[in-house]
């Protein structure tokens, strides 16, 4: 639906965005993530043919975006970061101005208005003047426009920012409601709202894009899953150096594990350890304290977080 | 969506916001107010049944005022973050400027048919010549025109309505101060000055003359304008 090939925007010497290469498919929800400046509102600037790109090419919903940008902007809903209103205007009166200039036909467009106005939650509002709305409500009615034409792509620009956590969520089921039938592009912040929505994820950096693909295979960008270890091991076996190590040892030595790293960890009495393994080394590890008679304070699986992925991936490049 | 049709939304969304916002009323009642005052003097100094006096005096006067009225055309756009909104929707940058315009010259256009009430007064006193009045009005129409250009060009400059308002006082005033400079300049500048200003041009039409280099005067003032608007707009989205 979505194809972005070496796409590189410059302002004079300044490089945007650089060399970015990416795909969305149909109904699919792609989130654009990075931090402030890496080139995402330029991306998504470019995507909806406000601005030309340098170098490169990008089509949506199979028209090109430099060559036939009418087709596209026909197709695309676009929300910028700040909901693009007219403050005099009520509500009603500005969905029906933006209906009609992206071609609602006039038989159509007040049912659309209806239930565009419903999706988001307006019902009720056509009256209120927009100057006078809440960033909550406002961030609505940006939503409102951007979906009034129903395009099949919506590119939605930090859809969530500034809203309250009921908000929040209440803009999140909408754009899972969405997804199937239209193909989503969000940029966040919020990586948790990633990982709630999205089946893709590019993560841009500095212009560049630094990782993209599912969710699982940019996580692992970060580290390899783990088993995170607590030993209690007290009175006669009360852990000095010696002790820290032996139990390591025994713990290194079983099957299934492929390494362990001791984490340091004030708690008094408390061994804690990262280990890597070859399969699920639980059981084992819970029968070796048994038999050694230590106490078992945590045994758990951990999934690196996309926003640990983040860390490592655009922390190592800000060293770089 | 053809282009008359984006043309004339953009003309109804421009008049919707002048006349909800106190701008309009304001304007209106600022240049009737005017009008009535340079009505009056016209018919103290000359006690001629004609509106000449009034009209190249309202002619002066909108160097000052029509800016005010095309200030936030482009400039509230940009810093409010519409002009994201009207450039991702299928409409072309074109039909954005006349609908502009359009919307700019409708007001023109009430405000002028609200001093109509002063031909009406001199028929009922005295005997105007009224090809002379119309024309007049036609001229005063096309300087509206040419005028609400130049001030959609200084909104395009900058994204601070006031900064707007005050570029489009200041590219309009030598068209009218270089018509004072005439006597002053050197004999060879004369006819170069006497093209660049604007009330020579107008004086034609108060005269009850349609003269077609008039015409083109004030019809090549607006493209030129509406041209400039064009292209700094365009060039805004290249930075």
């Amino acid at each position: 639906m979505i194809e972005v090939q070496g796409l590189t925007k410059r302002y004079g010497p300044f490089t945007a965005v650089e060399g970015v290469n990416f795909r969305v498919g149909e109904g699919e929800i792609l989130g654009f993530i990075g931090p402030n400046g890496a080139g995402k509102t330029t991306t998504m600037r470019i995507l909806t043919a406000f601005l030309p790109a340098t170098e490169g090419t990008a089509s949506v919903a199979g028209f090109d975006v430099f060559e036939a940008p009418m087709e596209v902007k026909r197709r695309v809903g676009y929300l910028p970061e700040t909901p693009p209103l007219y403050r005099e205007m009520t509500v009603g009166r500005y969905l029906a101005f933006v209906a009609e200039l992206r071609g609602v036909p006039s038989k159509q467009r007040y049912k659309r208005i209806g239930a565009v106005m419903d999706k988001v939650g307006l019902t009720g509002w056509e009256r209120r003047i927009l100057g006078s709305l809440s960033k909550g409500y406002r961030q609505r009615v940006g939503l409102a426009q951007a979906l009034v034409h129903d395009p099949p792509v919506l590119i939605l620009d930090e859809p969530t920012s500034g809203l309250d956590p009921s908000q929040t969520a209440s803009v999140r089921a909408l754009i899972e409601e969405l997804s199937g039938a239209h193909t989503v592009v969000i940029s966040t912040h919020i990586l948790r709202e990633v990982e709630a929505l999205c089946d893709r994820v590019v993560m841009i950096n500095k212009g560049h894009i630094a990782a993209q693909g599912t969710l699982d295979e940019v996580r692992s960008r970060a580290a390899a899953p783990h088993f995170a270890v607590e030993l209690g091991v007290t009175g006669a076996n009360a852990p000095g150096a010696d002790a820290s190590r032996e139990v390591l040892k025994a713990v290194g030595a079983l099957g299934e594990v492929k390494t362990v790293e001791p984490v340091d960890d004030p708690r008094e009495g408390l061994i804690v350890m990262r280990v890597i393994a070859e399969g699920d080394p639980r059981p084992a590890v819970a029968s070796l304290a048994v038999k050694e008679g230590w106490a078992v304070h945590r045994l758990e699986r951990v999934t690196p977080t996309l926003e640990d992925a983040f860390l490592a991936i655009v922390g190592e490049e800000a060293v770089l | 969506m053809n282009i008359f049709r984006t043309t004339l939304t953009i003309l109804r969304k421009e008049l919707s916001i002048y006349f909800v916002s106190p701008l309009a009323y304001a304007f209106l009642g600022m240049f009737l107010f005017l009008a009535g005052l340079f009505f009056y003097m016209g018919l103290a100094l000359t006690g001629e049944a004609s509106l000449r006096v009034m009209l190249g005096n309202l002619a002066i006067s909108l160097i000052f005022v029509l800016p005010m009225l095309t200030m936030r055309h482009f400039a509230e756009e940009q810093r409010a973050g519409t002009f994201e909104l009207l450039m991702t929707s299928p409409v072309s940058l074109g039909s954005l400027i006349a609908g502009k315009w359009l919307a700019s010259l409708t007001l023109c256009g009430v405000m002028l048919a609200g001093t109509l009430l002063f031909p009406a007064v001199l028929a009922y006193y005295g005997d105007p010549d009224w090809g002379a009045i119309f024309t007049s009005y036609v001229g005063l129409f096309l300087c509206c025109g040419a005028f609400c250009a130049a001030g959609l060009f200084a909104s395009s400059l900058t994204d601070d309505q006031v900064a707007a308002g005050f570029f489009g006082i200041v590219i309009l005033l030598p068209f009218w101060l270089v018509g004072s400079a005439v006597t002053l300049a050197p004999e060879e500048w004369r006819p170069w000055l006497e093209m660049l200003a604007f009330l020579p041009h107008l004086s034609g039409f108060t005269k009850g003359v349609i003269d077609s280099a008039n015409l083109a005067w004030f019809a090549s003032f607006t493209f030129i304008f509406l041209f400039l608007t064009y292209r700094t707009l365009e060039s805004r989205r290249w930075r």
